[in-house]
C-alpha cells in the first residue's frame, strides 16, 4: 500500500522544570508514529516536525504559529502546562489547528480546537477524594504550583471536601521552580492533617515530597500510612527524581505500569506515554484511506467520521478512561481502587457527582 | 461586602439564543453544549416560553425592546448581550435591556462559560440589593408611624425609652416586624391594641 506522507508538530519541551513529562509524552507519540510507518496495512506515514520551547511559556505561541505555517502539519502533539495550553489555542484556531493535549489537567475546557486523551477531574481528583476520605479522614491541606492547575485542583478540592464535612487546614503555594518548602511543612506539622493534596509540578514537588519524607521519620503521624500525600499528576516518569521519597504517596490516573485495562494493548512507562500514544493512534484512525482529510479541521474530521469507533466525545473533545488510585510501594505503582469506564466530564455537568456520603465525620476530633 | 461566588449548576440548564442564525451561533451553541446546557435558537423574538430559561444570549447589534416578553429592562433571568457594533448607542440599549454580561462578535472558541458565571453573580446580586432596598425602604416609610407609637405609648405615663422598649416586646411577642408593630399601635388609637388589650402592659 502507498502511504501518504503527513507531518504532525511535536511541541514538547526538552528541558526545563517539567522535563520529565515531556519526554514521557514525546516518547509516546513517537512509539505510535514508528509503529504506524511500520505497519504495511495503514495507507499513511507520519512525519513528526519537532520544535522545543525548553519549558518557556512565551515560546510556545509562536513555535505553534511556526510548525502551522511553515509546514503543512495540522495536528500538533504537545505542551505539557495549562499555562502552555491557553497559549498556543489563539494560534490554533487562526491557523484551524488542533492540539492533541496528552497530560491531566484541571478541566473546564473544551475547545474546538483541542482533544484532551488524559483524564480531567472527575476521572482523577472527584474519584481520589471519594477513596480518601473515609479511607484517612476530611482534614485536609492542600498544596500547588502557582499557576492555573494548583489553583483550580484546590479550589475543587475545597468545595469537595466541605461538601463531604471534611475540613482545609492550609493551603500554600509555590512558584514553578521553587524549592521553597519549609513553611508548608511547618504549617503540616502544626496543622496535623489526615492527607496532603500535592498539585506542585517538578522540582518543588520533588522537594516536596523529600521534605514530608524527613517529617514522618520524625513523627510518626506523618507516616504514609497514617497521613498520604496525593497527587492527580504524578506517574512512573518521574519516580526516579524522587527515589524513596515516593513511598506511599497515593495517586490517581488512567493507568499506571502493570495495570490491564488502558489503552488496550502495549505497555508504557507511564500514563503520560501511553495517552500521547493514543493520541497519535486516534489521529491516525481519523484520516486513515481517507485522502485529503490532512487538511481538514477537527470539528469537520469529527463530523464526517462519526463517532463509530472513535473515542473522542463530539461534544467535549475528552474520553473515557478508568480512574485508577495506587500507592507507591517498592518503587512501583500497586493497585488500590478501580472505577472504570469514567466519561471525562470538562465542567462537572454530565455525571452524577460525588458519591461520597453526606453525613461523614472526620473520625478524630 | 462582597459574598462569596456561587458557581452555578449548569448541566441541563435551558440557554436561549436571541439571533438570527449565524456562524456566531453555531459557536455559541457549540460552547455551551460542550459546557452541557440545552440551547434553543429563536429570531426574530422571544417566545412565551423563554420565560423558563436560566440563561437568555441575545443580539446586542439588531435588538429591540420588543423582542423580550417582559417589561423593558427587568428581564427574570441572566441576560448575556452579543455585541458586534461597539456603537454608544447599542451598549446603551443593551445596558437598558438589561445584560448582566457580555460576548463581542464573532463569538469564538471562548467566553461563553465565563459570561454565564458573571451573568449569573451580576443577576443574583442584583436581586439581592433589590430585596435589601425594597425592605429598607419600607422601614423608612415607617419611621413616622414608629414615632407615633411610641408617642401613643408614651401617654400613657412611660417614658420614651420605656415606651420603645415595650414596642419592641410587643414585636417580638408577635413575631412581626417593628415597624409592623407600630402599625398596629396607631390602628387602635389610644395604644392599647385590638384583642391585646393590657396583655403585654406592666
Amino acid at each position: 500500500m502507498t502511504k501518504r506522507r503527513i507531518e504532525i508538530g511535536l511541541l514538547y519541551s526538552r528541558s526545563g522544570s517539567y522535563s520529565l513529562i515531556s519526554e514521557a509524552c514525546r516518547s509516546g507519540a513517537l512509539a505510535a508514529i514508528a509503529e504506524l510507518n511500520a505497519d504495511p496495512g495503514i495507507d499513511l506515514s507520519f512525519v513528526a516536525v519537532e520544535r522545543d520551547p525548553e519549558g518557556n511559556v512565551d515560546l510556545y505561541g509562536p513555535l505553534c504559529d511556526e510548525i502551522l505555517s511553515e509546514t503543512s502539519a495540522r495536528h500538533v502533539i504537545g505542551c505539557v502546562t495549562s499555562w502552555s495550553r491557553k497559549e498556543v489555542i489563539p494560534t490554533l484556531e487562526r491557523h484551524g489547528g488542533t492540539l492533541w493535549y496528552a497530560v491531566p489537567y484541571e478541566g473546564f475546557e473544551a475547545s474546538d480546537h483541542v482533544v484532551y486523551t488524559h483524564a480531567c477531574p472527575n476521572q482523577h481528583l472527584l474519584p481520589l477524594l471519594d477513596w480518601v476520605i473515609p479511607t484517612h479522614g476530611g482534614k485536609a491541606y492542600l498544596t500547588g504550583s502557582n499557576y492555573i492547575w494548583g489553583w483550580e485542583m484546590n479550589r475543587l478540592a475545597r468545595e469537595r471536601i466541605v461538601r463531604a464535612g471534611g475540613t482545609i487546614l492550609g493551603e500554600r503555594y509555590l512558584p514553578i521552580g521553587s524549592r521553597d518548602v519549609g513553611r508548608m511543612i511547618e504549617e503540616i506539622r502544626y496543622a496535623r492533617p489526615d492527607f496532603i493534596l500535592n498539585s506542585l509540578i517538578g522540582p518543588s514537588s520533588y522537594e516536596f515530597l523529600a521534605a514530608y519524607r524527613e517529617l514522618g521519620r520524625q513523627d510518626d503521624h506523618f507516616a504514609p500510612s497514617r497521613c498520604p500525600v496525593l497527587s492527580c499528576n504524578m506517574t512512573e516518569c518521574e519516580l526516579p527524581a524522587i527515589g524513596m521519597a515516593a513511598e506511599g504517596m497515593v495517586a490517581a490516573g488512567p493507568y499506571f505500569r502493570g495495570i490491564e485495562g488502558w489503552p488496550g494493548k502495549g505497555r508504557f512507562g507511564s500514563s503520560h506515554e501511553a495517552a500521547a500514544y493514543v493520541a497519535v493512534r486516534e489521529l491516525a484512525r481519523l484520516l486513515s484511506h481517507r485522502p485529503g482529510a490532512e487538511a481538514m479541521s477537527l470539528s469537520q474530521l469529527l463530523a464526517e467520521a462519526g463517532t463509530d469507533g472513535g473515542i473522542i466525545d463530539p461534544e467535549t473533545h475528552h474520553t473515557v478512561l478508568p480512574a485508577i488510585i495506587a500507592r507507591v510501594e517498592g518503587g512501583a505503582f500497586r493497585l488500590v481502587h478501580r472505577r472504570d469506564g469514567v466519561a471525562g466530564d470538562p465542567y462537572l455537568t454530565r455525571s452524577a457527582q460525588s458519591p461520597v456520603p453526606p453525613q461523614l465525620r472526620v473520625v478524630s476530633s | 461586602m462582597r459574598r462569596p461566588i456561587r458557581i452555578p449548576e449548569l448541566g441541563g440548564a435551558r440557554a436561549v439564543i436571541l439571533h438570527r442564525p449565524h456562524p456566531t451561533v453555531q459557536a455559541l451553541l457549540r460552547q455551551l453544549t460542550a459546557i452541557g446546557l440545552e440551547v434553543v435558537q429563536c429570531w426574530p423574538e422571544l417566545g412565551a416560553d423563554a420565560m423558563g430559561a436560566d440563561y437568555v444570549f441575545f443580539d446586542a447589534d439588531m435588538g429591540h425592546d420588543g423582542m423580550f416578553p417582559w417589561p423593558a429592562g427587568q428581564p427574570p433571568m441572566p441576560m448575556i448581550a452579543l455585541i458586534g457594533s461597539e456603537a454608544p448607542g447599542r451598549i446603551e440599549w443593551s445596558l437598558r435591556a438589561g445584560s448582566h454580561a457580555q460576548l463581542l462578535k464573532p463569538v469564538g472558541d471562548n467566553g461563553a462559560y465565563s459570561a454565564l458565571l458573571i451573568a449569573r453573580d451580576a443577576f443574583d446580586a442584583q436581586k439581592a440589593l433589590s430585596a435589601e432596598i425594597a425592605d429598607l425602604k419600607r422601614r423608612l416609610e415607617g419611621r413616622q408611624t414608629v414615632v407615633r407609637a411610641v408617642t401613643l405609648l408614651a401617654a400613657r405615663g412611660k417614658t420614651e425609652e420605656q415606651a420603645y422598649a415595650q414596642l419592641r416586646q410587643m414585636a417580638m411577642a408577635w413575631r412581626i416586624s417593628f415597624e409592623d408593630a407600630a402599625a398596629r399601635i396607631v390602628a387602635s388609637r389610644d395604644g392599647t391594641p385590638a384583642g391585646q388589650e393590657g396583655s403585654l402592659d406592666g
